[in-house]
């Protein structure tokens, strides 16, 4: 049984590392073209564009926009469990209960 | 929590924390910081008051913490679309060389996480049952 369970972990690390190095060879993440990437373009551009000293503030807010959107999304529904959640103990709750 | 000393100095220090978070917040677009982290120094300043004063301090603030959640997202969202309409992309930067962009959405951002983390901790914590503290 043991040599059964080990083989399967073997194999299943083969196969993630098999998938990994098609991902890396396949989209070209093995090098990155630093001159000519956009990325770089952006760099150069961004106090011009946005006018934040602040690459980072930039980035987050200009060019990932969409990125801080979804992180305040999530924010907001963790946030709607939890007064929901809360309301609902609250209502459900003896008021002359034990004292927390 | 009612030592006189702890009280005392809770208030003296909470409005500087108040001023801090504001200041992270719409000072992002120079210094390290930004939204989120103005907004957690602005709740760490009304969790202070909140844990030295009890609940009556700041329940006018508890009754409306989820309107303030959600007054933040829509603004987000309405900047947005604003965008959308006059540049032709979702959350497109509406003063292109100036920070005015960034100022207001970190300002925004910084409203609504204060929101989210005082009402984290009033309804995980149970606070708002605590009467005396």
């Amino acid at each position: 049984m043991g040599a059964t369970e080990r083989t399967k972990k073997l194999v299943s690390l083969g196969v993630v590392l098999i998938i990994g190095l098609l991902i890396i060879t396949g989209l070209g993440l093995e090098y990155q073209d630093k001159e000519d990437s956009p990325v770089q373009e952006y760099l150069e551009e961004n106090y011009e564009e946005t006018g934040a000293v602040n690459l980072v503030e930039s980035v987050l807010l200009d060019l990932r926009a969409y990125d801080t959107f979804g992180e305040v999304i999530i924010l907001y529904i963790a946030i709607a469990g939890v007064i929901i959640l809360g309301k609902e103990l609250r209502k459900n709750k003896d008021p002359g209960g034990e004292k927390r | 929590m009612r030592s006189p000393i702890v009280r005392t100095s809770a208030r003296v220090i909470s409005p500087f924390l108040f001023l801090a978070g504001l200041y992270f917040a719409a000072h992002g677009f120079l210094l390290p910081g930004g939204g989120f982290q103005g907004g957690v120094l602005l709740a760490s300043g009304a969790i202070l008051l909140l844990l030295t004063h009890g609940r009556e301090k700041v329940i006018r603030l508890e009754e409306n913490i989820d309107w303030f959640e959600t007054v933040g997202l829509v603004i987000f969202l309405v900047a947005g679309l604003i965008g959308l309409f006059i540049g032709g992309a979702f959350l497109y930067n509406l003063s292109p060389g100036t920070p005015m962009w960034c100022i207001v959405l970190d300002v925004v951002i910084a409203l609504k996480v204060f929101a989210g983390i005082l009402a984290l901790f009033i309804y995980l914590f149970g606070l708002g049952e605590v009467r005396g503290c």
